[in-house]
């Protein structure tokens, strides 16, 4: 420890070289950290956001196949299902320019709470939701989006389902952008072009008691509608997300490659600034030997040096990480939905971590090869050519 | 006088190691931005340049995508008469009606996707003039046979030339592949309207029609014409509009990629910034010397600038090269890039490092060089000859 003024004074011996590579490193975590949280965001959505008792009904053949709505009650007489809903895509569109700019499904007022518990939306919200027919319970998301708020009306023009329909919001869902709207409701507009009203729906989702449960549930809703008209597929919400969003696998590849390549990078500048920093001073390690400090003593304070370097680099660039998260969410503000999940941007305590520690690690590494070099060199030779 | 080329370059080579670091993080640099940027207009080049100059898209008024918009037979019988629309040889009008479905299809791995599978008569062949089969032939009516896009036919199991395709409610004989010039067609299936009418049961449905419009005719007018006919709320547009405002949503990663981008160039320039001052460090006796021998301030700057521009043009030289061959691997290794698009069906894309890109890179490059050159150069420039001398 005594050393550590020792260090301290070599590493602000070149002031704007030390200020330079740790914002180089700085930089380089930063950028490292962010573009971790894309892969994670993907991650904490299947881990966090999906359940395991919650189960997808759908028919085999895509998510774009209609059922008939006759399905719904045939799955709640499923033993295990708690209770369960329907989704039928709306594909609200509340300004022309924007299109879909938010999921909208007609669903029953009377499960969405208990179907849909994790989503947390408060008890009198639900049950305005139940009392009001053209009542909505809208996303956080998309509630601050358009700077709505509870009481408010607002038409919205189905894009599917050709309507243009006016909606009370009642409730808030937290965390998600969903509109969800009665399904009675659009079914009474609907058969003002069609007397069979909503005769389909494209999805159920189930609530099912008991995990052990899932599985004989699922088989037997299957089962239930073998050889009928549309055949279904049941999965667990997790495998349905996961299926999902599959297709964004490759994605994933580039920016980890790319994650990679900027890590590395840093390992290029951390050992460039070390080999520097030795190279300068080979006379005054080759006098701090002759006079009987040990090779060993002073390998440990050049990569000492490179180590608090490059860890001071990192806090800074787990910080700027930090401020960074608010401008790229507000940069991806647009995207896509399918492509959403990449862009939550939320440096979590663990990305934070890893990210010091990589500057750690990286430190001590880049000090290795130069410091080694320097303490071997022979400590008569190097005094010759000096004198 | 200017100071020889030779010699900012030669310095390079004196200085290997610390060259070749620095050479390193910005061809890293380079490699990371090009492969992010090349992801990025791989995407919109698939679908930003789709569709033809003299197409216009008729779907439901209100309709964003031809996925999600409904049109009857009636409507079809309606305009095929209208004038402005362009007729072939028989003199029958190209003027194709579609419906669009996104049944689930499966990746050799397992995975699942949604695929645009494209209902069509033969005549969508005129209709699409950058759709070329490039492999086997046309499919026949009513004998479940398939059409699939490059980008399907190695990516999904079934969909390669004379294999059965499963899908849907039923089986289809692949028996034609085709190209469209790049763009988002190749990853879609056509099959016969009629049976994919009948498979996902909606008879005397389309999604939408695409007409090419007549030689010499108003394309205005006629999109105008129908979508103001009072017996069909129908609403037409220019097909390029159309997949243009499709490509936007891959807009907000473009600015992704560029704060990106300056982020590790900024980086890479202090990186580069420390070369040249230990450089110019190292190099101060032989500066003296210059000066004393009538070199100029100027020319001290230049040759220090020219030393720090080679450096990155080196680093682009790597990096550009390092990112080609990097993008195709990877590309083909995943069997292209998939994305979401806004219609709900998958987009393959084949990941490319285009010219644009590397563009991108070779300002990145030149920032870098002028940037992380300017300082040291100027100190070497300001050093008064005599103390620099005194200091050897």
């Amino acid at each position: 420890m005594k050393f550590l003024p020792f260090i301290w004074r070599n590493l602000l011996r070149n002031k704007l070289r030390a200020l330079l590579t740790a914002g180089a490193i700085a930089l380089a975590i930063a950028l490292v950290c962010l573009l971790r949280t894309m892969p994670d965001g993907l991650n904490l959505m299947l881990e966090y956001f999906t359940s395991n008792t919650r189960i997808s009904v759908h028919a085999e053949a895509g998510l774009v196949y209609p059922m008939p709505y006759a399905y719904l009650g045939k799955v709640r007489s499923v033993p295990g299902v708690e209770a369960a809903s329907t989704w039928t895509w709306f594909g609200g569109v509340f300004r022309q320019e924007d299109g879909v700019s938010f999921p909208s499904f007609a669903t029953e007022p009377e499960t969405v709470g208990t179907v849909f518990e994790d989503w947390e939306v408060p008890k009198e919200d639900l049950e305005a939701f139940r009392r009001t027919r053209n009542g909505a319970l809208v996303g956080e998301m998309t509630l601050e989006k358009y700077g709505w708020k509870r009481g408010d009306l607002v038409t919205l023009e189905g894009e599917v389902i050709p309507l243009a329909l006016e909606f009370r919001i009642v409730g808030v869902i937290p965390n998600i952008p969903h509109f969800m709207l009665q399904r009675e409701y659009i079914d009474q507009a609907f058969r003002s072009l069609d007397p069979q009203g909503l005769s389909w729906t494209g999805m159920i989702w189930a609530r099912v008691d008991d995990a052990a449960r899932v599985e004989p549930a699922m088989a037997e809703i299957d089962a239930l509608f073998q050889n009928s008209e549309v055949e279904t597929a049941s999965e667990t919400e997790k495998s349905y997300m996961k299926n999902f969003f599959g297709m964004l696998e490759g994605l994933v590849v580039v920016i980890l490659v790319v994650t990679a390549l900027v890590a590395l990078c840093i390992v290029f500048i951390a050992a460039n600034t070390a080999s520097m920093s030795v190279r300068e001073r080979f006379q005054e390690l080759a006098i701090l030997k002759a006079i009987g400090f040990n090779r060993r003593l002073l390998f440990g304070t050049l990569i000492a040096e490179s180590t608090v370097l490059a860890l001071l680099g990192g806090i800074l660039g787990a910080a700027l990480a930090l401020g960074l998260t608010s401008v790229a969410r507000e940069a991806t503000e647009g995207l896509d939905n399918t492509l959403r999940p990449l862009a939550s941007f939320v440096v979590t305590q663990a990305i934070l971590v890893q990210g010091v520690f990589l500057a750690l690690v990286v430190g001590m590494l880049s000090g290795v090869v130069p410091s080694l070099g320097a303490t071997r060199r022979s400590v008569a030779e190097t005094l010759r050519e000096v004198f | 006088m200017a100071l020889p080329l030779r010699y900012s370059v030669g310095n390079l080579a004196v200085r290997r190691t610390r060259t070749l670091l620095t050479v390193g993080v910005i061809a890293l640099v380079v490699l990371a931005t090009t492969l992010f940027a090349g992801l990025v207009s791989s995407l919109r080049r698939t679908t930003a340049t789709a569709g033809s100059e003299r197409n216009l898209i008729v779907m439901r008024k209100g309709a964003t995508n031809d996925g999600s918009s409904a049109l009857s037979l009636e409507a079809f019988q309606a305009i095929q008469f209208f004038e402005g629309i362009a007729r072939d040889a028989q003199g029958e009008p190209l003027i194709s009606p579609e419906l669009v479905v996104q049944p689930f299809f499966y990746t050799s791995d397992g995975g699942r996707e949604n695929v645009l599978v494209r209902g069509v008569e033969k005549v969508a062949l005129a209709v699409h003039d950058r759709v070329e089969i490039v492999e086997g032939r046309m499919f026949e009516r009513s004998r479940n046979e398939a059409l699939v896009g490059r980008g399907v036919a190695g990516r999904y199991v079934g969909a390669a030339l004379g294999e059965d395709l499963e899908f849907g409610h039923g089986t289809w004989k692949v028996v034609g592949v085709f190209e469209a010039e790049g763009t988002s067609m190749e990853s879609e299936v056509w099959i016969d309207v009629n049976e994919l009418a009948r498979d996902t049961r909606r008879s005397n449905s389309y999604s939408g029609f695409r007409l090419r419009v007549a030689p010499g005719a108003d394309m205005d007018a006629l999109a105008r014409r129908i979508g103001d006919d009072p017996r069909f709320a129908l609403e037409a547009s220019p097909e390029k509009e159309y997949y243009a405002k499709q490509a936007e949503s891959a807009d907000p990663f473009y600015v992704l990629v560029i704060g990106l981008a300056l982020l590790a160039g900024v980086g890479a320039t202090f990186g580069a910034t420390n070369t040249l001052y230990a450089s110019v460090q190292a190099r101060t006796a032989e500066i003296g010397t210059l000066r004393a021998l009538g070199f100029s301030r100027t020319s001290i700057l230049s040759a220090f600038l020219v030393e720090s521009l080679a450096i990155s043009a080196l680093g682009l030289l790597v990096g550009g090269l390092l990112a080609i061959g990097l993008a195709g691997g990877i590309s083909s290794a995943l069997g292209g890039i998939a994305f979401g698009a806004q219609t709900f069906s998958t987009n393959v894309v084949e990941l490319r490092i285009g010219i644009f890109d590397l563009l991108l890179a070779a300002i990145l490059c030149l920032m870098i060089g002028l940037a992380g050159g300017f300082f040291p150069a100027l100190r070497a420039a300001r050093m008064r000859p005599v103390e620099a001398l005194r200091k050897a």
